[in-house]
């Protein structure tokens, strides 16, 4: 019992540590140093989707896409000319589906899309 | 104002200052830090670091923390979960530097300077712990200071369990000695007027 009221009084002056007089100061660093590695992180993360984006609309570029765009202009050009006869309304297909233009605006909105991605998920974070 | 900025954590419970931390409020954590960074500091010193070492070990044990605040289920209290992370991030920097197999294998010594202490010195924890070797005052630091239990001071500290037993035994006879006077009135009655 003795041992136990021994060993309560030694946890209790062990809990009353006396408060230093530069607490103020070593929280603030420790905010600091918190603050360095959120911004750290963002930059971060920002940089890995602008690198991620640039490699994205790059692979698109550099894919076939343009032939696929163009054999898919085709297609719906032999489409719209099969059904002209049924509908005038599927002469849009062809004119937006034919050109690289398309695909440039495709691509932007891509990265637009891809920016206000990452701004919403660094905001979350 | 950073006042202001404050003022708003300043009357808030710990487990909810940990749970605005938990969604990414950084001020609400360094609240947390303002109430217990003294406290970790103290341990840390307690258990024989210096004290820019000490600063410098509690930094990384509140940033730790930080980054693992999801795991803090507000079982203990914060302080103490914090303790225990800059207790064994302490320990691994003694290994880092091979200072700790050296404290633990330190001869411990029978004969330190166990002779009660006049009133006046009754209470210091700090002077008392002096008369304790350094593995001594590791584990009663770790046991009592940071809350460790005698297992888990065992794992950390690469230790036999028998041996950390042992050593807290051994440093608790010495600091009873040293702090409580013969009539045993003098500690509580100092700790009253603090």
């Amino acid at each position: 019992m003795v041992e136990l009221d021994f060993e309560r009084r030694i946890e209790r002056l062990f809990m009353d540590a006396p408060e230093l007089a530069d607490a103020g100061p070593f929280a603030e660093r420790v905010e600091r140093r918190l603050d360095a590695g959120w911004t750290a992180r963002r930059w971060l993360i920002g940089a890995a989707g602008v690198v991620g984006g640039v490699i994205g609309a790059s692979q698109l570029m550099m894919s076939d896409i343009f032939q696929r765009v163009e054999a898919a202009g085709d297609s719906a050009r032999l489409l719209t000319n099969s059904v002209s006869h049924v509908t005038s309304g599927a002469d849009w297909v062809a004119t937006v589906s034919s050109g690289g233009g398309v695909v440039w605006i495709a691509a932007g909105l891509a990265v637009v899309m891809m920016g206000f991605v990452l701004t919403r998920v660094i905001g979350e974070i | 104002m950073p006042g202001e900025r404050y003022s708003k954590f300043a009357s808030q419970h710990d487990v909810e200052l940990c749970a605005l931390a938990a969604i990414g409020e950084r001020r609400a954590f360094g609240e947390l830090v303002r109430r217990h960074g003294s406290a970790v500091r103290g341990v840390l010193r307690r258990m024989g670091a210096q004290a820019a070492e000490a600063d410098d070990v509690a930094q990384d044990a509140f940033l730790t923390a930080f980054e693992r605040i999801a795991e803090f289920r507000g079982e203990g209290t914060f302080a103490a979960w914090v303790k225990k992370i800059a207790a064994r991030l302490y320990l691994r920097r003694l290994q880092r530097d091979r200072k700790l197999g050296a404290l633990t294998a330190e001869a411990v010594e029978d004969e330190a300077d166990t002779r009660p202490a006049d009133a006046d010195a009754a209470i210091d924890l700090e002077e008392a712990l002096k008369v304790l070797s350094a593995v001594e005052r590791l584990c009663v630091t770790m046991c009592f200071g940071a809350g460790l239990s005698h297992s888990e001071a065992a794992e950390a500290l690469n230790l036999p369990l028998g041996t950390v037993k042992s050593h807290v035994k051994r440093g608790l006879e010495k600091l009873r000695t040293r702090l409580a006077p013969e009539d045993g009135a003098v500690l509580e009655g100092r700790r009253g007027n603090g």
